[in-house]
């Protein structure tokens, strides 16, 4: 593509010099683009071989142009190291991501110049407003699994304000939403586990999670609000003196493909989008098969992507008209003072530049799903079956104590 | 040569945007332990140090602990941390103990270190400590008092309006109390506060 600017006519027209610094300045623009999301991409493909320590050791490089996708390997860092068990490598990568996001509430004037004049490629990978909310999601997951209650809480409570910047495009997180309202309960914070739990019951209908609001709802001391939801409780529900909560995630998040389209005066509108990808909800039973889940909460994480990059849309579109306009005039510009055939260069340059940033948080799941199973307490050796040929995934050993509540992750 | 200078430049500046973050030097100085630096509306070091003297002084200069003739036992059951920021709660009770120890008015149960004083004692009577220099099983002392406390934060931010800086106000409550574990009532309770406003700038280079 860089050679077929090298046209005759072009050479013909007497400006060698400006054909070659265009061709440089394309070549310099592809290398920038490409390094670093090339080591990203090759690192999530060794992820999904099930090679998780050497998609790591890959991610461990990090980002050698400028930091431009500092977040995305920190967040992929996150999710490799919570498969790998390492809660703790985990948790330091997604607090160093939280306070990566933090950083980017300043607009950068020199940043967003660049990206004007070339495209979004050029400016540090903020992350979906969906990505920032599952950063807590994998921390309040990494601080319970290591039995840091208070920690945990504290990413609830960030969660929720996250939550609250974007209600439409966030709410049907429903297995974020219901993390949270366990972290509150888990604390003894009746009331915030409350409202959490009545939100999802006014989003999701009751049934869900009609024993959770019927059994804070009697500890806060609101008998009415028993009655309501007490109709919703199913007669079967499984009992249990302790809790097993599983975050179970299957499937792959789709990943951000370009949209693109050209008009007659050769420019180039490029924009991102999720390709359709939907991931079954897993169809899960046990082994002992006497045990059933009270509750189970899921995230079909793909459409949360879907509404976080649509409540983005105006963002994206008012930075690409401006981005257009100002190619526009450079191009117009160029072809009043030095004639068509370098305007038609400068235009060839400019398309092939406009690039839609197709960055995104590559190891998420397709799904997250809460499952929580009533047990009594004692010694458990269980198994897991997934509702196809698959064999069944054994849970490693354990043994709960009355009152104890105990976590497990999963990922298939 | 006007489109070449425009493309070379346009070069320069993609460099200078790729490498921008890698200039600057690093500077550091020493900073008194009771000096206030603050970088923003969070949690900081020298919150610690107003939240445990107040705590103090308001727990040895009120009932019961300001006429307790018999240096009373404590034990600290912890801070529980209820604010959105990972703050270390150990450590502002840590200071709150030491400076209560210090003052010599009261005693701690080190509730931390149980399990290896029951391995010190179990290695003491496992034969091969003489018998003369064991220390004596089951003279422990009881705490007469639990010491407990819960730490909350608000944070308000400005509604969203043309502006170009973000207003945020912070408030921190930290509530303390000492629980008598014989009648199980609420002997002492208090409350400090820290409240603080921070802008950032929107724009930036």
């Amino acid at each position: 593509m860089i050679c077929s600017v090298k046209t005759p006519s072009l050479a013909r027209s007497g400006r060698p010099f400006s054909v070659s610094a265009a061709g440089s300045f394309i070549l310099l623009a592809v290398l920038l683009l490409s390094g670093c999301a090339g080591r990203l991409e090759k690192a999530s493909a060794l992820y999904y071989q099930g090679q998780p320590q050497q998609a790591l050791e890959l991610l461990d490089k990090g980002d050698s142009l400028g930091g431009r996708n500092a977040l995305l390997f920190l967040v992929e860092k996150g999710v490799v190291r919570h498969q790998l068990g390492d809660y703790r490598g985990s948790i330091d990568s997604l607090l160093a991501a939280a306070r990566l996001i933090d950083q980017f509430e300043t607009i950068s004037l020199t940043e967003q110049a660049g990206s004007l004049v070339i495209n979004d490629w050029m400016t540090r990978y903020k992350g979906e407003y969906s990505e920032r909310l599952w950063i807590h999601s994998y921390l309040m997951m990494d601080y319970l699994l290591l039995g840091q209650f208070d920690d945990a809480l504290v990413e609830a409570r960030l969660a929720l304000k996250r939550l609250e910047q974007y209600p439409d495009a966030l709410k049907n997180d429903y297995f974020t939403r219901a993390l949270m309202a366990l972290c509150y309960a888990q604390l003894g914070e009746d009331n915030d586990a409350f409202l959490v739990y009545k939100r999802l019951a006014a989003d999701l209908g009751p049934a869900p999670v009609a024993a959770d609001l019927v059994r804070l709802a009697a500890r806060i001391g609101m008998p009415d609000e028993v009655e309501t939801y007490k109709s919703y409780l199913s007669e079967a529900l499984p009992q249990g003196e302790a809790e097993l909560v599983l975050f179970v995630a299957n499937g792959r998040i789709p990943v951000k493909k370009p949209g693109n389209i050209i008009l007659p005066t050769l420019t180039r509108i490029s924009f991102p989008y999720y390709e359709n990808r939907a991931t079954r909800l897993p169809s899960l039973s046990f082994i002992p098969s006497d045990l059933t889940p009270s509750a189970v909460l899921s995230t079909d994480m793909a459409q949360v992507a879907k509404d976080a990059l649509e409540q983005r849309k105006v963002q994206i579109i008012v930075r690409e008209t401006a981005r257009v306009a100002g190619k526009e005039a450079l191009a117009q510009s160029v072809g009043n003072k030095n004639g068509g055939g370098t305007e038609l260069a400068v235009r060839l340059g400019l398309m092939l530049l406009e690039e839609a940033d197709t960055r995104s948080w590559l190891t998420l799941p397709g799904r997250l799903t809460l499952v929580r199973i009533p047990l009594v307490a004692g010694h458990y050796q269980l198994e897991i079956l997934r509702g196809d040929s698959s064999g069944p995934l054994p849970l490693p050993e354990f043994d709960i104590a009355p009152g104890q509540r105990l976590f497990r992750s999963i990922r298939f | 040569m006007k489109i070449g200078r425009i493309i070379m430049m346009l070069s320069l500046g993609a460099l200078v945007i790729t490498a921008s973050g890698c200039t600057g030097r690093v500077t550091t100085r020493e900073v008194a332990p009771d000096e206030k630096v603050i970088y923003d509306e969070g949690y900081h070091f020298s919150d610690k140090k107003a939240i445990v003297d107040h705590m103090v002084k308001s727990l040895l200069s009120k009932y019961p602990l300001d006429r307790a003739p018999d240096r009373p036992v404590l034990i600290v059951y912890g801070i529980a941390n209820r604010t959105s920021e990972h703050i270390s709660t150990s450590a502002i009770s840590d200071d709150i103990r030491m400076e209560l120890i210090q003052s010599g008015r009261v005693r701690f149960v080190n509730e931390t270190q149980r399990a290896n004083i029951e391995q010190e004692l179990n290695y003491q009577y496992g034969g091969n400590v003489a018998a003369e220099t064991r220390i004596a099983k089951a003279r422990q002392i009881g705490a007469k008092y639990m010491l407990t406390g819960t730490l909350r934060s608000i944070e308000k931010d400005q509604p969203k309006q043309f502006r170009f800086k973000k207003k945020t106000l912070m408030y921190y409550s930290l509530n303390l109390e000492l629980t008598d574990l014989e009648s199980g009532l609420i002997e002492w309770a208090d409350s400090t506060e820290v409240i603080r406003e921070a802008s950032k700038p929107f724009i930036g280079w």
